[in-house]
Order: C-alpha cells, then structure tokens, then sequence
C-alpha cells in the first residue's frame, strides 16, 4: 500500500484555475462557487501606489491537506470519514448523517456539502476517478500548466514527491495544530 | 391503566375529551392560542424543509451549524437542568424538594423529546444515523457519546418517572441517579462537542463541558420558576414559597458562579491579544445577543435574588420568565460565535469568504421550527398535567 500526498510548488501558481476546473470534470463536482473541492486562494496586493507591496500578492493553491491526524475523522460519529489503505481522508457516503461536524472540524475549511447525495464531500486524491483507472496523477496535477503539483507515495524514496521533500524547504499549513498534513508546500 | 406488569396510574377524569377543557380564562386561553400558533409554525416550518431540504436554511459552508442546533441545546440543557432539580428530592433526599420531583423529571423528558424534535430536521440523515450509531461507533467523537447517553438518558428519565408516578421511590432513586450521571456525561459530552474544536480557539478547551451543567442547573431553577408559578398560578401556597426561596438562594449563587467564569473565560481570551481568540472574543462583547444573554440571563435575575433574597416568588418567577429568554440568547451565542472567525485558508476573492466575519442569520424555516419546537415542549406537558397527578402525594 502507498501513503499518498502532495508537494505544491505554490510560487509558480499564475492562477489560471485549470486545476479547479479539471477536478470539477474529473470529478463530477456540481458548478457553483461554493462546491469545491479544490481553490486558488489569492492575496490582493496591499499598500497604495507607488508603494505597492508585490510580496502580498500571492496565489495560494489550497484544498483538503490530507492529515495523517484528521480532525474531521476524529469528530466523525458513524466513522463515515476514514483512512484508506494508502492514506487518503476520505467519506462513506453510506454512513454520513450530515451532521456537519466534520466541516466545523476542519482547520482548512475543505468540505462541503454534495448536493446530490446529501453528504459532505473533500478531496480524495481522485481516488474513485483518475487512480481507480491505474492512472498516477491527480486531474489538478496533471492539468496544471506551470507544475505547481507533485502526487506520489511518501513511503517510496525513490518516488519524484520523496526526492523534492529531501531537496527543497517546505512547510505544512497550520502545523501547530498537530493535524499532520501529507500535503506539502514549497518555500 | 394495567399492561402486563406495567402499571401506569392515569388520572380518573383523563379522556381525550379532558384535553379540551381547561378554566376559560384571559391567561389560559392566551396560552392555548399562542401554542397552537406555535404547532402551525412547526408544521409549516416543516412543511418548508420537506420543500427545499437543507437549502430551506439559511446554513453555509462557512457557518454549518445554525439556529436548530442552538434550539436543540436550549432544551436539552433545559432538560439536563430540569433533571438535577427533579433528583434534588427523589436521589438526594432533600425532603423540601421532593414537591417538585415528578413535574420536573417529567419536564426533563417533554424538554429532550421537544430537542430531538428539533435536531431531527437539523441532521441530514437520522434513519442512518440511527443505523450507523450502532453498527459503526465513532468512538472519538464527542457528537456519538453526546447522543448515546442522551439516548440512554432519556430511558431512563422515562423509568425513573414511571416509579415516581407509582410511588416506588426507592427504585425512582435508583433510576433517577444513573439517569442523572447519565444526562450529566452526556451534558457535559455535549460541552466536548465545541471544547474539541482545535480549530475554533474560542471554544476550544475545557471551559463548556464544565460550564454546560453550571448553566444546566441555573436553566433547572429557572424552569422551576416557571412551571410552579403556573402550576400554583402565582399564588404559592407555603410549603411551595419555603422550596422556591431555598431554589433563589442557590440561584443567586449559582448565577455569581456563572458571572466569576464567564468574566474569567473573557480575560482570558482576549489577554495576550492571540489573534484568533482575543479578536473574536472583542467581536463577541461588542454584539447584542452577547448583552442580553449577560443582561437577562446573568444580571437582571441576580439584582432580583439579591435584592428579596428569594422571598417574592412571583418577582422571581417573572426574572425566571426573563433568564429563559437569556438563556435561549446564551445558546445561540455559543452556536454563532464558534462559527465567527473565518478559517482563514486564502479564499479572499474567489469565493464569498470575506476574511473578517461569518455573517447568520436563520432562515424562516429555521425560525419556524424552532417556535414548533417549543410549542410540541408546553403540549407534551400540559398533556403530561391531564394524564397525571404530577404533584407530590400526601403519605410520602
């Protein structure tokens, strides 16, 4: 079994959203802003002109960040959200009564509520889609024109994902809350 | 009335046709009017979610939980609260007490029967989560342990008063003190539900499992209050006058208790000016609700305690009429200002998460059946007065 996650190279990001977009058609996310499960956050550029401060325009590629100690499947009550065998936080839509405490629960505010089942809905690392089909990328990584993205197994050394977090800085989101993130962001 | 073993002794003059008549008086038929509005607004409230479903309300991703979650806490904490008034007589043995015990257990089971009226419409699938509480426990959630024990609770809150009403009180006190560890844990399970937020530091901590059964049992006085004031019409005879002055008395303490800690929760919070804490507790002051849950809740009873020292009973039933309003803004606030602070996760201008305050305001439907849920509460106990004797009875 793999024990996948996500480098993201975050300073490349020119925020053209294909990655959004393919995830969408990948799959099957309902159009609307709020159904995401992947976004492009951005920081508006601060300070008046001729003062401009570039450094606070950021593109900020985020989503769900896969935490070895999530949260949401902590507070999950039927165990609707779990880890899979390769270490990927995903929902049984079987078992979630809705009761939305995963997305309270969550320091990344990456759920939402799937109109069409009626059940909280994340990332899964295209588990269901692109991985089922014995493919090796996500649909964000493969689509993303400046390589933002790395997906791979953590557990492999010699996978490109194992090499990059030797070789570059990088940091996890909100790690003071003991989450343990398996996605990754390059500084 | 006998099934098999089971013996529940109705009142003789209980008839359907008994529901309907009651003395016709301004007050009364106020009442009735006001609660059948009440169960018309639970019906189109309803009416509304079977409509539109989850979209009915006015719930976001950002603020998940709403007004029928805060509704749902209002009573069960009412009933928590009702139940350690009820076991001060039948567990504990305080003798003064003991008028009160069968009105206010059977109060704790109309109360939680009402909140899970409520929450049923609240959470997406109850038929699974009814399945899938058993077959596949999520034992670290506070949620699963907060809704088993109330489950468990409610059994036995329904035993005890099936031996309260048979006069066995020595099973009642059996009963009624694992029902009342029972209703605690899950009270304070409840507290866990926000004090496990690791995220929301507002929440986050052991300040609302500890605060949940302080705030329980000042619900229970207040509802005390309440349901002797109409049981007596005001007019309480002297045995009543001598159980409501010990209740003000331990009220009085109990709501300086409540001030000492939410004073303390404040300072600390914004001391040291942590930015997802301090901020959100500043916003927090500075709202209306925050003021009239301190206002109604916490200082208007105190000034009315301190000032008769428990001894006009009907001035504290009107500051109780009063708390319970407080008390209701206490259980929104707690609901709302866990949600306040945006995550914080970039989304700027992509999407509608402005990075400054959550913004909620429930929905009609919310509101609608939230009203329903309160008038199903004074039908099931005013049914609950026709079907039994629920005053204490002469030879115990």
């Amino acid at each position: 079994m793999a024990r996948y996650g996500m480098v993201l190279d975050y300073k490349n990001c020119i925020n053209c959203k294909a990655c959004e977009v393919a995830c969408k058609e990948e799959n099957g996310i309902l159009m609307g802003a709020d159904k995401h499960r992947i976004w492009v956050g951005v920081g508006e550029i601060e300070g008046q002109y001729p003062l401009l401060d570039l450094t606070s325009n950021v593109f900020h590629p985020s989503q769900c960040q896969q935490c070895d100690d999530a949260p949401c499947e902590d507070v999950c009550p039927t165990k609707a959200t779990y880890t899979d065998d390769n270490g990927i936080v995903r929902v049984d839509v079987e078992k979630c009564i809705l009761c939305t405490y995963c997305i309270t629960a969550c320091p990344y505010d990456a759920r939402y509520i799937d109109d069409r089942t009626m059940t909280v809905d994340k990332c899964n690392f295209c588990t269901e889609t692109r991985l089922a089909r014995g493919e090796t990328t996500t649909a964000c990584q493969n689509t993303c024109p400046t390589k933002v993205r790395i997906f791979g197994d953590l557990d492999d050394p010699n996978s490109e994902i194992s090499e990059v977090l030797r070789t570059r800085e990088h940091y996890s989101l909100k790690a003071h809350l003991g989450t343990n993130p398996k996605l990754f962001y390059l500084t | 009335m006998k099934i098999g073993f089971i013996n529940i002794p109705f009142k003789e003059d209980f008839s359907i046709k008994s529901l309907f008549s009651f003395e016709k008086t301004a007050t009364n038929m106020l009442i009735a009017v006001v609660t059948l509005a009440l169960l018309a607004a639970f019906v189109v409230g309803i009416a509304m979610f079977f409509t539109h479903g989850h979209h009915a309300y006015n719930v976001t991703r950002e603020h998940p939980w709403g007004l029928l979650l805060a509704v749902y806490i209002f009573f069960v904490v009412s009933s928590t609260g009702l139940c350690i008034i009820g076991s001060l007589g039948d567990v504990f043995g305080f003798k003064d007490y003991m008028m009160i015990s069968k009105r206010a257990i059977f109060g704790s089971i109309v109360t939680i029967l009402a909140g899970f009226a409520v929450i049923l419409f609240e959470i997406g699938h109850p038929v699974t989560m009814v399945i899938y509480n058993v077959l596949s426990p999520g034992l670290t959630s506070a949620i699963w342990w907060m809704g088993t024990l109330y489950g468990l609770y409610l059994t036995f809150m329904i035993i005890e008063f099936y031996f309260l009403i048979n006069n066995d009180m020595r099973k009642a006190k059996i009963f009624g003190l694992t029902g009342l560890l029972i209703g605690l844990a899950a009270h304070s399970n409840l507290g866990g539900v926000f004090g496990f937020l690791n995220t929301r530091q507002i929440s986050n901590g052991v300040f609302y499992p500890t605060y949940f059964i302080l705030t329980a049992f000042i619900t229970g006085v207040f509802l005390a209050f309440i349901v002797m004031g109409f049981r007596y019409k005001l007019n309480f005879p002297a045995n009543a006058k001598k159980m409501l002055e010990g209740l003000a008395k331990i009220q009085g303490l109990l709501i300086s208790i409540l001030i000492f800690f939410v004073t303390w929760k404040m300072l600390t919070d914004i001391y040291g000016g942590m930015p997802s804490r301090a901020e959100v507790a500043v916003h927090i002051l500075s709202s209306l609700t925050f003021q009239a849950e301190v206002l109604l809740a916490m200082v208007l009873p105190l000034i009315v305690v301190l000032t008769t020292m428990g001894k006009k009973p009907v001035l504290m039933f009107w500051a109780s009429m009063i708390g319970m309003v407080g008390i209701f803004f206490m259980r929104y606030n707690l609901v709302h200002d866990t949600q306040l602070k945006p995550l914080m996760m970039l989304k700027k201008t992509e999407y509608q998460l402005a990075p400054t305050w959550i913004d909620y305001f429930p929905s009609s439907a919310e509101m609608l059946i939230s009203a329903g849920g309160l008038g199903l509460c004074i039908l099931m106990y005013y049914v609950g007065t026709k079907m039994f004797n629920l005053d204490e009875e002469a030879h115990h």
